[in-house]
């Protein structure tokens, strides 16, 4: 049956052992970050998503929210967690403290957004727009702003949403409609339509305030005319209190395929207040600055629902007696042998292990990478970490949301029939899943930022912060021979990726097609490579310092690791004939012979 | 007769060009100018002349060297000795009085049969001569140079109904091989053909400028672009020629001019160009101009003047719809697109071409001359005729029509045709009956684009052809962009190399782009270095090394012939030719450095070849290692084939052509004297001194990092240079052959290609054209 267990134990290898931090040595928001502490953190947020928010994870999904005259509810119990959830400061980890957040790095708060998303992603989105939200107040708006709204976003008492898709409009921004008049008190008059906004409407918080991306009269046209403002539900007086109401209305929720706990709203601005955040006509670029660690977000959604997948998937296969092993009868005592017994079952459930537990290290390593890039004091450490985390941000939301899908049903492979049906959990994992290969820029846009933007940036300076260490990695475990059942397969399929990259960049230059074609299956390649990088990153330092996890775990870790290595990597191979094949194939079949 | 020794009398910024250009080409000259009041030296204004010849820029002088053909006197104590010289050109100021006690003077000391001619640009030659005895007539002519003359190619030869023709022929042959000019003969009218249709474009388009309120910036890239220039423009233009003398220009012209002729409507001079030129505003030479630098702020800033306020603001990037490149490409498109900058193309285009159009048969009766003359003396990429070709003959006549401007007779009979067209394996052009004339070119001209009309190419990939240019011989043409060196071109070397000896007999290394080739295209090398694909970065350059020393030692003669700039790759492909044929205007180096690199297609290894093997060289392997670094590391470009003779980027059996039209057929004609008993050269054997030589090398490069002049990584490069030009670890009892140098040469590239600043560097040049100095 479903079951969720926190993967406290893996966290704290990755980042005790696993994670090295010296490029932050010094920093004081790091030092602070001794096992100690980090350890009860995990432990306790491994406690409260287990025993909290999981049990409302199929209620919330049965349940789903509901409107009443632009009143939504939220599922039972949501609003009492809520509260419980941000008394105990779980939705403020990464604010600053002297906002009252907890002041965490990020590949700390990470690790606990992977739990609370594994134990119910719906309840989890709540909390995560408020930090979005926050981050934009927080880097963008003037200190008045600052004071009005912060507080009471960290605390937990008003929430936060992101306004951005028009009816009309999602991927191509640059159309919006919405208008922003201003006023002569400096503020804005706020008339328009959005769709999609998570958490625009609910009962959880007092307040919603809305950051609004909309168009002031005499902007200039697409996407250089379009500015953010915080559109607040209530409007608040200069005391800091609620006042009257803002004229925002939510108009209707969507009937969604999952993550129907998740309030999904239409929401209508008439003549709403609203406040300018940042320069005028500059929101996308604000939007673009708040886009990686929004995008990795989503990237540890498809991680945290393949974990809750194979969580259950192998407590069924241990437990559900059929049929005997290939090789003779393995618990004679038993009608049956378990599932496990079986290589089709084993291999579905080590792919599903292999890749979560690479996803996962993926994310602690790149979430870090994230946290130097904002806090290293070392401006042009900064600014590698910057340009690395841009280029993989693309690479990591989709990779690792398509392993969400792909282990997810895999999951309920496991179940047989079983997985099939609602009562056993399972299918709702691959239904909230589907959406993280969407939103956020689909996986599709993210192959074309990758190939597009990232891979031509400066004549290819992001790829060198992957590639020359990569390849630094190759050299220095060239002649280790405990290691070349690991290295040979990743040098083989890094020698593909860049095959792939110098071709896309020849190719590119001279037909974009080419580049749109071979885009979605380079960044694949290039997720399998990185992936096999930190799995045999993890190797090497078990095979050569392993810390002081039970025997079981490492050796575990190595298997995986192998598995990866053998049976998931080569993938690269079939991925690079897609690539070198070119874009005829897809781009000659003539439009009205669709 | 030919012409050994000239003289130039007036010294100003034109006459002391003329000299230089005459000095550049080997020729004695004399420069004369007046003696001034109580002056001590009394030659002083023709020697300062001379002075700041040496130092101008763009250099006037091809080689420092060439200022001693240059001897300077004045018009009292040295004019006996125009006696000696065999043509004497007049450059003083455009006083007719002033020139015709000159010419006296002269006419009673010259050499029988000696040629005169006069620098005037706004004399008619029939006034010039107006009472002067025919014998002098005879041999008067115009010679009409363009500033600077050392580099305008446009040269306008006026002659008058007593003009001998024999005088006509020696001056076109003598200006046409020996100074490089691109000669047109022009009718006897005013501003005879550049400066009549020049002058009445720029009116025009300043006009129309302020009268539909256009910025300068907007202005000069739409009435640029029809004309392929559209980085200078008008605005542009005018700065570099001087606003000053726009009102002297109209003047003459205004004062001259037939009264029906168009130009006098454009003949005003705006307001705030008074005001500029009273306020010292006259262009590049003065305080600033339409542009102007302002450095006030610390950094160069670019600013562009406000026609109507007469206030400057940092100059602004155009963003019309109308030169948005999907309309901007197509000249149809942009001029009928519906805003400012379509109707201001249309309106400064059409008029142009309408006035260029109706001065046949005033100014000349060929449309060639005068499509001819506009290229070389305004840099336009096409010609009035070829403009008008390009847009459509018809589309252009309709569209006249429909805005009731009038029709100019050759128009006209232009209309179902074209100006220029391909006959029956001919060049020809319409003249005004409506007929076609065969248009044939000089002995001794010979000219790819030609040749690209009557054949297809022997081969052809996307950056390189092959052609058959005639007597077995086969030019390989670059058109990368930029010409640079990429795999294709690489490629197609070794194409040439595999088929030359079974079908034809020699190879030319030529091409018709504004440079022979800017380097290696290090894009692609950059990219696949920030992936880490060493492997595949080393083969590049194996590749590189092994296609040009397989052009090196084919059987067969291989003629290098560069213009403009051959640098990096482009250089390395001429020093493995058995031959060069530059062109004078080549500027020619080994700039690797500049990107932190070294030249590794064999381009270091050649350097230390010819200065090893130079035999003037002093004894001991030390001199020339050192010169060889000592080029490499600055990053030397020559400024002229003269000087790449001195670094031995050419050798001294090479050749020169001062014509640009002539070098495919001087280039061909050194490829064919090779071929009798040709062999390939001789196998390179070195020996070389080893550690102690890079030390050495290396301690010269200490002090100018420690001075600043140099940055520790300029140290760092210079080492890998000095490790390949000393031959690493090695002693004086080991030979060294070619694929050894080339080794080393791979190996200090690999080890700077990893090195983070390199990478800077690189991206740095390829972001901005600009050097990075890390």
């Amino acid at each position: 049956m479903a079951t969720f267990k926190a993967p406290v134990d893996d966290i704290k290898y990755l980042i005790n052992e696993f994670l090295d931090t010296s490029e932050l040595n010094g920093n004081p928001m790091f030092d602070d970050m001794t096992p100690d502490l980090t350890d009860a953190i995990f432990e306790e947020a491994g406690k409260i998503t287990e025993t909290l928010l999981f049990p409302l994870n199929r209620s919330g999904d049965e349940q789903g929210c509901s409107i009443d005259n632009g009143k939504v509810t939220t599922p039972d119990g949501f609003k009492e967690a809520y509260q419980e959830m941000s008394e105990a400061g779980w939705g403020n980890l990464t604010c600053k403290t002297e906002h009252g957040g907890q002041g965490l790095p990020h590949y700390i708060a990470n690790a606990v957004d992977e739990m609370m998303i594994s134990s119910n992603m719906s309840f989890s989105i709540y909390m995560g727009l408020t930090i979005g939200a926050y981050n934009a107040v927080e880097k963008f708006a003037t200190d008045e702003l600052k004071q009005k709204f912060l507080l009471n976003m960290v605390s937990g008492k008003w929430s936060g949403t992101m306004c951005l898709t028009e009816p009309h409009c999602g991927t191509d921004l640059g159309l919006i409609r919405t208008k922003a008049l201003p006023l002569e008190d400096g503020s804005y008059d706020i008339t328009g339509s959005k769709i999609f906004i998570s958490a625009g409407e609910h009962d959880l918080t007092e307040n919603i305030l809305h950051l609004v991306l909309a168009r002031t009269p005499d902007a200039p046209d697409g996407i250089k005319g379009i500015s953010l403002f915080i559109v607040p539900k209530i409007n608040i007086d200069s005391e800091g209190s609620l006042a009257e109401a803002n004229h925002v209305s939510c108009s209707g929720i969507e009937h969604k395929m999952g993550i129907k706990a998740s309030s999904t709203c239409s929401i209508e601005f008439e003549n709403s207040n609203g406040y300018l955040v940042g320069e005028l006509n500059k929101g996308m670029k604000a939007m673009f600055i708040m886009m990686n660690s929004a995008r990795i977000h989503v990237g540890i959604q498809g991680l945290a629902l393949a974990h809750t997948s194979y969580c259950g998937a192998v407590v069924y296969a241990k437990e559900r007696l059929q049929g005997r092993a290939l090789t003779g009868i393995k618990h004679p005592d038993k009608v049956a042998d378990p599932l496990i017994v079986h290589p089709n079952v084993r291999r579905m459930l080590i792919t599903m292990k292999a890749y979560t537990e690479g996803a996962r290290a993926l994310s602690t390593w790149l979430s870090f990478k994230l946290d130097v890039s904002y806090q290293s004091n070392n401006p042009q450490q900064r600014q590698q970490a910057d340009e690395l985390v841009s280029l993989l941000t693309p690479v990591f939301k989709s990779f690792l949301t398509d392993i969400g899908e792909t282990v997810t049903s895999m999951g309920i492979q496991v179940y047989g029939g079983h997985g099939y049906i609602r009562e056993n959990g399972m299918e709702q994992y691959l239904r909230d899943a589907r959406i993280c290969r969407i939103y956020e820029g689909t996986n599709g846009i993210q192959a074309l930022d990758l190939v597009g933007r990232k891979l031509p940036a400066h004549m290819g300076r992001y790829l060198r912060h992957f590639f020359h260490p990569l390849s630094a990695f190759l050299e220095q475990h060239a002649e280790d021979k405990k290691m070349s059942a690991y290295i040979q397969p990743l040098a083989k399929s890094f020698t593909r990726l860049q095959n792939a990259t110098l071709f896309i960049a020849q190719r590119g230059l001279a037909n974009p097609d080419e580049a749109g074609a071979a885009a979605s299956d380079y960044l694949k390649m290039f997720g399998l490579v990185a992936m096999a990088y930190i799995w045999s990153k993890m190797v090497a330092q078990i095979l050569h310092d392993k810390g002081d996890m039970p025997d079981s775990f490492y050796d575990a870790k190595l298997k995986t690791g192998l598995f990866f290595m053998q049976r998931l990597l080569p993938e690269t191979g079939s991925l690079l004939s897609n690539i070198m094949s070119g874009s005829d194939n897809i781009m000659s079949l003539g439009e009205n012979q669709f | 007769m030919s012409i050994e020794s000239v003289a130039v009398i007036g010294a100003g910024v034109m006459g002391s060009g003329i000299a230089a250009q005459i000095a550049n080409a080997g020729k004695k000259v004399l420069l004369l100018d007046i003696v001034p009041k109580d002056a001590e030296n009394r030659n002083v204004i023709a020697q300062s002349a001379i002075q700041k010849l040496l130092k101008a820029k763009p250099s006037a002088l091809m080689h420092k060297r060439n200022a001693k053909n240059i001897t300077a006197g004045n018009l009292e104590d040295n004019l006996n000795q125009l006696a000696d010289v065999d043509w004497i050109i007049e450059v003083i100021i455009e006083r007719l009085d002033l020139k015709q006690d000159l010419y006296k003077k002269i006419d009673a000391v010259r050499k029988p049969g000696s040629i005169v001619s006069s620098n005037t640009s706004t004399l008619p030659l029939a006034v010039l001569t107006a009472g002067l005895p025919d014998s002098f007539s005879n041999d008067l002519l115009i010679t009409h140079f363009f500033n600077p003359p050392r580099y305008m190619r446009l040269l306008e030869i006026v002659s008058g109904p007593k003009t001998q023709q024999q005088a006509i022929d020696t001056l076109s042959h003598f200006c046409d091989h020996e100074l490089g000019k691109g000669v047109v003969h022009c009718n006897d009218t005013p501003g005879f053909i550049a400066n009549r249709i020049g002058a009445y474009w720029m009116q025009t388009a300043m006009l129309d400028t302020m009268r539909l309120g256009l910025s300068v910036d907007e202005a000069d890239t739409l009435s640029g672009k029809p004309m392929g220039i559209p980085k200078t423009g008008v605005f542009g233009l005018i700065d570099l020629v001087g606003i000053d003398l726009m009102p002297h220009i109209l003047d003459s012209l205004v004062h001259s001019l037939d009264k029906n002729d168009a130009f006098h409507e454009q003949a005003i001079i705006p307001d705030v160009v008074t005001k500029m030129i009273a306020e010292g505003y006259t262009g590049r030479k003065g305080k600033g101009g339409f542009y102007r630098i302002n450095k006030t702020s610390g950094k160069k800033v670019k600013e562009s003047i406000n026609l109507d306020t007469g206030e400057y603001a940092t100059s602004v990037k155009p963003s019309l719809e109308s030169l948005k490149p999907a309309i901007a490409k197509d000249l149809q498109k942009f001029l009928s697109f519906d805003d400012k900058g379509g109707e201001f193309a249309w309106s400064v285009l059409s008029k142009t071409l309408c006035y260029s159009a109706g001065l046949i048969p005033e100014i000349g009766d060929n449309i060639e001359a005068i499509d001819r003359s506009m290229k070389l003396g305004y840099n336009w990429t096409y010609g009035p005729f070829e403009l008008i070709d390009k847009i459509g003959v018809d589309w252009f006549i309709d569209k006249l029509a429909s805005t009731q401007l009038s029709i100019p007779p050759l128009l006209a009979a232009a209309k179902g045709k074209t100006f220029y067209r391909f006959h029956d394996g001919q060049r020809q052009c319409l003249t005004l009956s409506g007929d076609y004339q065969t248009l044939t070119r000089e002995d001794g001209i010979l000219l790819l684009s030609d040749i690209k009309l009557q054949q297809q190419p022997v081969k052809k990939n996307a950056s390189a052809s092959l052609w058959d240019i005639g007597d077995g011989v086969l030019c390989l043409e670059f058109h990368s962009k930029m010409n640079a060196i990429d795999p294709d071109i690489l490629a197609m070397i070794d194409t040439a190399v595999d088929i030359i000896p079974n079908d034809y007999k020699a190879l030319v290394l030529y091409n018709e782009g504004s440079n022979y080739s800017v380097g290696a295209n290090i894009g692609l090398a950059l990219f696949a270095a920030n992936v880490a694909a060493w492997p595949q970065i080393e083969a590049m350059v194996k590749s590189g090394q092994d296609t040009y020393k397989a052009l090196k030692h084919a059987h067969f003669p291989v003629v290098g012939a560069p213009a403009g700039m051959a640098l990096g790759g482009g250089c390395e492909s001429l020093l493995h030719c058995d031959a060069i044929q530059a062109h004078a205007e080549s500027y020619i180096g080994l700039v690797e450095v500049g990107v932190g690199l070294i030249p590794a297609w064999g381009g270091s290894k050649e350097m230390l070849s010819r200065w090893m093997t130079n035999p003037k060289r002093a004894k001991g392997p030390m001199p020339a290692i050192s010169k060889a670094f000592e080029l490499i590391s600055t990053a030397t470009v020559s400024t002229s084939a003269q000087e790449a003779k001195g670094d031995l980027f050419m050798m001294p059996t090479d050749g020169i052509s001062m014509n640009r039209e002539r070098l495919l057929f001087d280039a061909k004609a050194k490829a064919l004297a090779l071929l009798d008993g040709y062999t390939p050269p001789v196998k390179l054997e070195l020996t070389l001194p080893g550690p102690t030589a890079r030390t050495a090398l290396n301690l010269a490069v200490t002090s100018f990092v420690q001075s600043g002049k140099a940055t520790a990584y300029d140290g760092t490069i210079a080492d890998q240079l000095a490790m390949i030009l000393s031959g690493d670890d090695t002693d004086i009892d080991e030979l060294h052959d070619e694929d050894d140098l080339l080794t080393l040469e791979r190996k200090a590239f690999m080890t700077l290609i990893k090195n983070e600043k390199t990478l800077s560097r690189v991206q740095h040049t390829l972001e901005t054209g600009k050097p990075l100095r890390n």
